[in-house]
């Protein structure tokens, strides 16, 4: 017996100790600062961890920046704000992700900071607009993905295939590709559902055009009309030929897909730009440079080179945060919206953060590895046709949420289980009713074709 | 001159777990039933009401019916395979006395692991066409494509992991019941002439039919609560294909921002799950009665 009260003692002893322990162990006195962030690869954690943690916390003594990274952060971040809790720097995995926050009140509106530290001035306005709600700021985008090609130029050179410039190209290498018992394309949405979301704002962005989108996402026109009909059948019919990794699609997620292209199983991997973060993993030694990278090839209705213009996360301020919390909050954000952090980021990390700033000729890419300096070029080349006007509309940066849904489940379509007519109506169904209830994020205009 | 009243403790012993079963499930459940008759989204502080609008819509989705569907094969497959290869693993353990320990742990492995870890070993280690199973049958010419990948298979496929993972622990107390069945019954039986098969109709089936009848009930319940292997290893696709209600109700909950209606159509597996545990307090009834 008294053995059993000595160890209760001492078990409440060390329980009170541990706990008085805990403030002296929190880095000094410094409060915490906090960001949630998605279970990105390993060595993409550690550069974020060295290039904008240690920096940070190192600036200064009264703040310590703690970044968690959470393979489930969406909903994560939903259920925490719901409850007024959550972190000080709210990520979000696109614009249309922030709509329903901001309708609740769980963001802070970002204009002042805007103000103080130029962001209006230096971001590429399209991408700062869709950040935006009736006007004020609520998030930054803070990497520029846009859907591309990426080829193996070996698979291409020895088997004496030029590089596409055009769909119908595109499409027969594959077919070319297939009858030598390769991949047509590597793809997949294996453990990320969403995967198919970039295929149906591809077919949206390449074959209903910009001009019809702008008019559809304006209320101005349907979604049933011809145009959005003909993207989506040719999306089925790109599944049906088995364009997109076949009957494999499932089976596969954007890294093993990578993975595949570099073990030269197939010419290409058609996927957004954020993708060179898994192609660093695969890509490595003497092959590094067997990686190209295309803008979409063009199709007969959108001749010119044009880019859907996706985002890689958002990032906004906890409106229930402390004042001092949300000026440090924006003061992180602004580190991550310049030059100098996209040149850092970029050679450690290729792919994510393309930072959509209006000038990026000061990134230096000279010490870069291969892959980084591809991606900033890939950047560079969205910056100028976003200046020009050549874009078209990512699903998760300017489609409402449940509009956003409809396009991830195209797959109805692919698999025969609702004809393409009857899923674009759904489509419009939902588009209706988040149209009147103003969730639509601000629609930048795409230059009008002449 | 007034008694003095008695203190009755048992309302204090009771007292904790009470309070976190209302804090729990009854404040939550009353929440989910309110919730379904508004368009919450989850955040917004405004909530209104809007009737029977959620199961309107509900009952008109497609995807609703492809859901209860999916739960009732997960039933059926639950109420069969593992029940049937629980059974016969315990019975054959029931005669190795010295070596079941040793069996029972290596069967309980997979229940023990987290879904996460079995959905990864089973994506990566059978299904991956890089470097499973599916690409070691393909370098010897066997071009099969991944059970997930079609969505007449996808289904089943889901389940063969779930219950791989669940047919141990079934194993083990099926042989925890039979190991009490008295063994002058079995003896007598034995005397008489009884087979194996006559034993376990006439002797043991008797003898743990109530544990079996639980873990009927308990399995029905499981299965319309199934969640985590779906979501791990397809998300309910493709093209909804594995959609049960669970990830039904999560889908629109967290992509779409329909609270409201996630929680009607939570209250279809709450539904459900209900009938079986009033089944199973009948069934309970008629045996005490017995």
């Amino acid at each position: 017996m008294k053995g059993k009260k000595l160890i209760a003692t001492l078990l409440t002893a060390s329980m009170l100790a541990s706990a008085a322990a805990v403030p002296a162990l929190a880095d000094g006195d410094r409060e915490d600062i906090t960001m949630w962030f998605w279970g990105a690869e390993p060595y993409a954690q550690e550069a974020l961890i060295n290039l904008l943690v240690n920096p940070y916390n190192e600036s200064q003594d009264q703040y310590n920046l703690v970044v968690e990274f959470r393979p489930s952060v969406d909903a994560d971040i939903q259920t925490a704000l719901a409850a007024n809790e959550g972190p000080d720097i709210v990520y979000g995995s696109g614009p249309s992700f922030v709509m329903p926050l901001v309708e609740a009140g769980k963001l802070e509106p970002m204009d002042a900071y805007s103000e103080q530290y130029g962001w209006a001035d230096k971001i590429l306005t399209p991408y700062y607009e869709s950040g935006t709600v009736n006007g004020t700021l609520y998030s930054l985008v803070n990497g520029v993905s846009t859907m591309g090609v990426f080829y193996n130029k070996k698979v291409l050179a020895d088997n004496g295939w030029e590089v596409p410039t055009t769909i119908e190209e595109l499409e027969a290498v594959m077919d070319a590709a297939m009858e030598k018992g390769l991949y047509a394309s590597v793809t997949g949405n294996k453990g990320w559902q969403p995967v198919n979301e970039n295929y149906g704002s591809l077919f949206l962005t390449h074959i209903a055009g910009p001009e019809t989108m702008y008019k559809v996402l304006t209320g101005e026109e349907s979604w049933e009309n011809e145009a959005v009909i003909a993207a989506v059948t040719k999306s089925k019919e790109w599944w049906d030929k088995g364009y997109l990794a076949g009957s494999d699609y499932p089976n596969l997620n954007f890294s093993e897909s990578l993975q595949l292209l570099s073990a030269e199983q197939s010419p290409f991997f058609i996927g957004p730009s954020i993708a060179y973060q898994w192609a660093a993993s695969y890509f490595t030694g003497d092959i590094e440079e067997n990686l190209g990278f295309i803008p979409f090839p063009a199709t007969e209705q959108v001749p010119d080179t044009t880019y859907t213009l996706g985002a890689a996360c958002t990032l906004s301020i906890n409106a229930n945060a402390s004042q001092e919390h949300k000026d440090e909050a924006a003061k992180i954000i602004d580190m991550m919206m310049n030059a100098e952090f996209m040149q850092n980021m970029t050679a450690a990390w290729p792919g994510y953060w393309g930072t959509p700033l209006k000038d990026l000729s000061s990134v230096d890419t000279s010490e870069m590895p291969y892959l980084s300096q591809e991606f900033v070029k890939v950047v560079q080349s969205v910056s100028e046709a976003v200046n020009a006007g050549n874009f078209g509309y990512y699903d998760n940066v300017f489609f409402p949420s449940a509009t956003q849904n409809r396009i991830v489940n195209i797959d109805e379509v692919w698999y025969d289980t609702v004809s393409v007519e009857d899923y674009v109506a759904s489509i419009q169904a939902e588009f209706e009713v988040e149209f009147e209830k103003g969730l639509v994020p601000p629609i930048p205009q795409p230059a009008v074709a002449e | 001159m007034k008694a003095k009243k008695k203190i009755n403790w048992n309302y204090f012993l009771i007292a904790p777990s009470l309070l976190i079963s209302i804090a729990i499930i009854l404040v939550p459940g009353i929440m989910t039933f309110v919730f379904s008759f508004t368009d919450w989204n989850g955040l917004s502080p405004n909530i209104n009401f809007v009737g029977l609008k959620n199961f309107a819509e509900i009952f008109q989705d497609k995807v609703f019916y492809r859901a209860i569907t999916n739960n009732v094969i997960w039933v059926i497959m639950f109420l069969t395979i593992p029940v049937c290869i629980g059974m016969l693993a315990a019975c054959l353990l029931l005669n190795r006395k010295k070596t079941r320990s040793i069996y029972q742990v290596a069967f309980l492995i997979p229940y023990i692991l987290a879904p996460a870890v079995n959905a990864m070993l089973w994506l990566n280690v059978i299904f991956s066409p890089i470097a499973g199973l599916f690409a070691a049958l393909r370098n010897f010419g066997i071009n099969l494509s991944s059970p997930l990948s079609n969505v007449k298979t996808a289904i089943y496929a889901c389940a063969g992991v779930d219950i791989w993972h669940y047919w141990s622990y079934l194993s083990v107390i099926y042989l925890a019941a039979l190991r009490q069945v008295p063994t002058d019954q079995v003896e007598a039986a034995r005397i008489d002439g009884c087979s194996s098969p006559q034993l376990f109709r006439y002797i043991y089936l008797p003898n743990i039919k109530s544990t079996v009848t639980l873990m009927f009930v308990m399995i029905t319940i499981g299965s319309f609560l199934a969640f985590d292997y779906i979501k791990l290893l397809t998300g309910g696709g493709p093209a909804h294909a594995t959609e049960v209600l669970g990830t039904y109700a999560y889908n629109l909950a967290f992509s779409q921002m329909k609270v409201g209606k996630a929680a009607a159509a939570g209250l279809f597996i709450s539904f459900f799950g209900l009938i079986a545990s009033a089944v199973y307090t009948k069934l309970s009834k008629s045996e005490e009665m017995e």
